[in-house]
Order: structure tokens, then sequence, then C-alpha cells
């Protein structure tokens, strides 16, 4: 048991993550506000994204440009690159989400002319 | 240069969506005709690709030269060939069959309309091509994307159900991520092929299967897994009617078909040396859909939400035939898969043009109709018999091979399965059939429903087409059986 809360204690991006990821699926399932849920699905997107990149960085490490006059390339010395190319790419899915979620958004206020969820199935009706 | 081929299959609905807001400047009309001409020259061009692999084998493309694993890669082989030329054919006759009507139905919208559904198709083609976990990420973001757009694109009541739709598919994009992320900090990589050989050795390790259970809930919400399918019967009820035929038929196979390849290309599962839990996991899951969702389908009143329940039953018996984790049983249920595709776009082709010419949209509404045309109830009738399973349709050839292979495990809970599921399938299809041939009698007659070209060339070539992957089943199911025997099975 101690060595699992040691191996945690280690890890603290791993726990920020949890956090912020339980977090935003608790705003996204419980609350009725329609933004606060794409809030919620936002700080969701966010945390795996953020997990991703905390997966390649390194202590004393440096970004990934060849140091001049270094001929051996040394991988210890340098972040992993590769976490935070596929988290541009990710980053660029979550944004066009967020467009379309808050185009959708728009025009059910303009239609029904509430955000409330609760209200906006009552006018459904 | 016919190396090049599968990037031409993408490419030509790709370029066509980026285009069509120039194309439709001035004179939207003309949007139609050239997404048309890109669909058909992606039929024609994906046709070629399949007969390149069937002759020389599967085609593995790098992107800008750079090899795998550090470069891109997208691998087509005979499955992806296959459900890339079903893909192509269905949104071609997706479209088709409205005619001029969209247009005008949509007013404004028509050039956005044109260009999502192109893009939601090249989304498509990415997951079915894709040899990366991470590129289907992208694609099925992509795909879903559009997704979300085409369901709310006639506004009102359906930009809610896009909305709940948008919420459950960007969740489980979200687990699908954190899935590859537990993959790659477990291996060093992303690459399917990289993988396959690294993953045997660390099959035991929690991150492994921890990313595999993320990305199973992530793609679960994608294929809309019985009970994370919440999504799915608002969207496609709601969803306008020239759009449901292409999201039935094509959004939940293809994430389907990506689930199935992670199993058997990434972790072998099946394969005698590595004993995967999730295998067994997948047909009682399977068959709980299947039963669950023909029996939901049976209470539903509207047509279009009794048949989408009913699709969730099809998903089901997919993964039934390829949880058996043997060759016929994969084989099995990627026949099924495709023949479902052409079974359900032909369905809800027919649903919607019922709703539009006759405002039926329910059972009762059904039995107030006359009689409709011989084109529409032939259609119908040909799509009944396939789903529920009779030959000389694909959906028997389907059905049998799934249960031969589940005979062959001596799973006779799948069997049963399978059977409880053709029964209830046969009352839901029965109760529809027979308020609409009924329906004659009562129904204000005189007045004249025509059936445009278009309507009988879609509903015909599908009819056709169900029929003949009956007859020539042997031959489909020939191909797949070698290209599943190459999976270590």
């Amino acid at each position: 048991m101690f060595e699992l809360v040691q191996g945690w204690l280690q890890r603290p991006n791993f726990i920020a993550f949890v956090i912020l990821f339980l977090w935003g699926l608790y705003i996204t399932v419980t609350h009725h506000n329609l933004l606060k849920k794409l809030i919620g699905l936002y700080l969701v997107q966010t945390s795996v994204i953020f997990f991703l990149v905390t997966t390649g960085a390194k202590d004393g490490a440096t970004v990934p440009i060849l140091i001049p006059g270094e001929t051996v390339v040394q991988p210890e010395t340098y972040v992993n690159p590769l976490p935070h190319v596929l988290t541009l790419t990710a980053i660029v899915v979550q944004v066009a989400t967020l467009g379309v979620s808050l185009a959708l958004v728009a025009g059910i206020y303009k239609k029904y002319g509430s955000l409330d969820e609760d209200e906006v199935l009552k006018r459904l009706e | 240069m016919s190396d090049h081929l599968p990037i031409f299959v993408f490419v030509s609905p790709f370029l066509a969506a980026i285009c069509m807001p120039l194309i439709g400047l001035n004179n939207p009309g003309r949007c139609r005709p050239v997404a048309l001409t890109a669909l058909g020259t992606m039929f024609l061009l994906s046709v070629a690709t399949l007969w390149r692999i069937l002759g020389h084998g599967e085609i593995r493309y790098a992107f800008s030269g750079w090899a795998p694993p550090a470069g891109i890669e997208w691998v087509a082989d005979e499955i992806a060939a296959i459900m890339v030329v079903v893909l192509s054919a269905l949104a071609f006759l997706c479209l088709l069959h409205t005619g001029r009507e969209t247009d005008t139905e949509l007013g404004s919208r028509t050039v956005p309309y044109h260009a999502i559904l192109l893009t939601l198709v090249s989304g498509l083609t990415g997951i079915v091509f894709a040899g990366d976990l991470f590129n289907i990420f992208v694609f099925l973001e992509i795909a879903a994307l559009s997704g979300y757009a085409l369901v709310g694109v006639s506004g009102g009541r359906a930009l809610v159900s896009a909305f709940r739709y948008l919420i459950m598919g960007s969740l489980g994009a979200s687990f699908y991520l954190l899935g590859v992320s537990y993959f790659y900090m477990a291996t060093g990589t992303l690459n399917m092929a990289d993988l396959a050989q690294r993953i045997p050795d660390l099959l035991h390790s929690k991150a492994v299967i921890g990313g595999l259970s993320f990305m199973f809930i992530g793609l679960g919400i994608k294929m809309a897994l019985m009970p994370l399918h919440g999504w799915l019967p608002d969207a496609y009820t709601e969803a306008p009617d020239s759009v449901s035929p292409l999201l039935a038929s094509l959004v939940t196979k293809i994430a389907t078909l990506a689930w199935i390849r992670i199993l058997y290309r990434v972790l072998a599962a099946g394969s005698s040396d590595t004993s995967l839990e999730i295998i067994g996991l997948l047909w009682v899951v399977g068959s709980l859909a299947a039963v669950a969702g023909s029996l939901l389908a049976l209470t539903q009143q509207d047509l279009k939400r009794r048949f989408a329940y009913g699709g969730l039953a099809h998903i089901g018996l997919v993964l039934v035939g390829v949880g058996q984790g043997n060759q016929t049983g994969l084989a099995g249920g990627l026949f099924y898969l495709i023949n479902d595709a052409v079974m359900q776009c032909l369905l809800f082709i027919l649903v919607g043009v019922i709703a539009r010419r006759y405002g039926a949209r329910t059972l009762d509404d059904l039995g107030r109709i006359q009689l409709p045309p011989p084109w529409i109830i032939t259609g119908f009738v040909v799509a009944a018999i396939s789903m529920i399973g009779l030959p000389p349709t694909g959906g028997f050839f389907g059905k049998w091979y799934i249960v031969l292979s589940a005979i062959e495990k001596e799973n006779y809970v799948a069997v049963a399965a399978v059977l409880v599921t053709t029964l209830l399938t046969m009352a839901y299809f029965m109760q529809v059939l027979e308020r609409m041939l009924r329906g004659g009698q009562t129904g204000p007659s005189a007045q004249k429903i025509e059936t445009p070209l278009q309507l009988r060339l879609s509903t015909g070539v599908l009819s056709a087409a169900i029929i003949g992957l009956g007859l020539w089943s042997d031959r489909v199911v020939q191909v797949l059986l070698q290209a599943t025997s190459q999976l270590g099975l």
C-alpha cells in the first residue's frame, strides 16, 4: 500500500490528470446548462492532452533541436517530441469540436430561447 | 502509379469538399453534380484499388516516402478495399436518391451540406485505410464532426439531437485518445504493424490492458454498442431523410471495422499463443446488444427509431461473429458488416421516402396510407428478407457463417442469441409489412405518387446488391477468409 501511494506521489501529473478528467466528466454528466456541459467536455479533452504532453517530459532535458557541434545524438538529453506533435493535432480536433458545438448551442438558443436542457426538452414536446 | 491508388480514393471526395464553397459561390445548384462526380470517381478508383489488391496483394502507402514507423502509413488490404468500394457506392446512391429535392429542402444550406457530406465520406475512408492508431483518431473525429453537423443541418429539434451526439461522440473520442496514449507509453510506437510486434510481450502489462479498455469504451460509443448507444436513436430519427441512410449504413459500421482491425491486426487476438479475455467479452456484449436491440425495436412506434434500434442489434451480431475468435467467425462477421451497411442504406432510404411522400412516420400512419408503388414495396421486402435473414439474400449468409463459427466453438449461447434475434427481427418487420401491405384498402385513393428515376435506380441497385451478395456470397467470403488467414487465426 505504501509503495503504491509512493508511486502515485512520484507522478503528480497523473494525479492532476485523473482529477481534471473526472471533474470534466462529472460536469458534463450532471449539469443541465448546455454551455456548462461543453465546459466539462472541454476539460475532459484538455486533461487527455495534458496527460499526453506530460508523458514526453524528462528531468533536465531540453527542446528537441540538435545542439550545434554535437555529432552523436543522445536521446536522453531531449524531451520526446512525438507526444507534442500528437497533441498539436489533438488540439486542432478539439478546437474544431468546440466550434461545431458552440454553433449547435447558438442554434438551440436561437430556436428555443434557453440554454437549460430541461427547459429545451420541455419546449420540444 | 497503381501504388498510389488508395490516396487518390481519399483525395477525390476530399478535394471536392474543400472546393465546394467556391463551386457553389454563385450557383448552389452546381454542388450536387460536382459531389456526385466526385463520389462516382471515388467509386471507380476504389474498384480499381480492389482489382489491384486482389491481383497483386496489399498496398502499403508511406506518406511522402517516410518509411514507417517514423512516417505515417496507410494499409490497403482486401478488407479495407472491399469496405471502401461499399462505402463509395453507398454514399453515391444516398446522394443520388433524393434528386434535387434536397436542394430546395435545405435552401441556403445546400453548399455546406454537400461539402460536409463529402468530408464525412473522406473521413470514413481514412479510418478504413489508416495503419496507425493516432491516424484512426484523427479520421474518427473528422467523420464524427461532419456527422454532428449533418444531423443538425435541418435545424430545430435536430439541433438538440446533434448536440447530444456531439457530447457522447467527443467523450468517446477522448476515451479512445486516452487509450492510444497508454499504448504509446507502453510501447513507444503507434504504427499498427510495429505495435503488433511489441504488444505480445506486454499483453499482461496494466498499461496495455487499461489502454485497450479505454479504446474499447471509446470505440464502443462510436459504434453504438448496446449500453453506450444513447445518442444513436435520436440522431437517426431527427437527421434529415437524405442523411440518415448514410449515417445508419456507414458511421457505426466503420467504427466497428476500426475495432476489429485493432483487435486482429495489433493484438493478434484469437491466435493460439495470446489468450485474450476481451475476445470472450466481445461475443457476450454482442449477444446482449443483439437481443436487447431487437426487443427495443419491437416497442418503437416511430419507423426510423424502430430501425435504428434494429441497427444496434446488427452491430451486436457482427461482434458475436468476431468474438468467436476463429476464422469463420471473423470472415462471417465482416461479411455481415458489409451486408448490414447495404441493407440499412436501402431501408433508411425507403423509410425516408415514405415519410416524405406520404407523411407517414409511425406505424399507425403506415396503416392509413395507400399501397406504395411497387418499387418501394419490392425494395422494402428485399431489405426485410435480408434483415430477417432468409436465403437467397446476403443477410442469410452472413448470419449463417456467424452461427457456423459459434457451432465450431461449441458456443451454443451465442447460437441461441442469433436465433432469438432473428425471430425478434421477423416480429418487428412483420408488424411493419402487415400495415404497409394492408393499408391500400382504407387509404384515400387516386393520389398518384411518382417515383423519380434516381429513386428507382438507387433502390433497384441496392436491392440487386443485397440479392447479389447472397448469390455470390461464396466468392466474397472466400476473399475475406483469405484475408483473415494472414492474421494468424
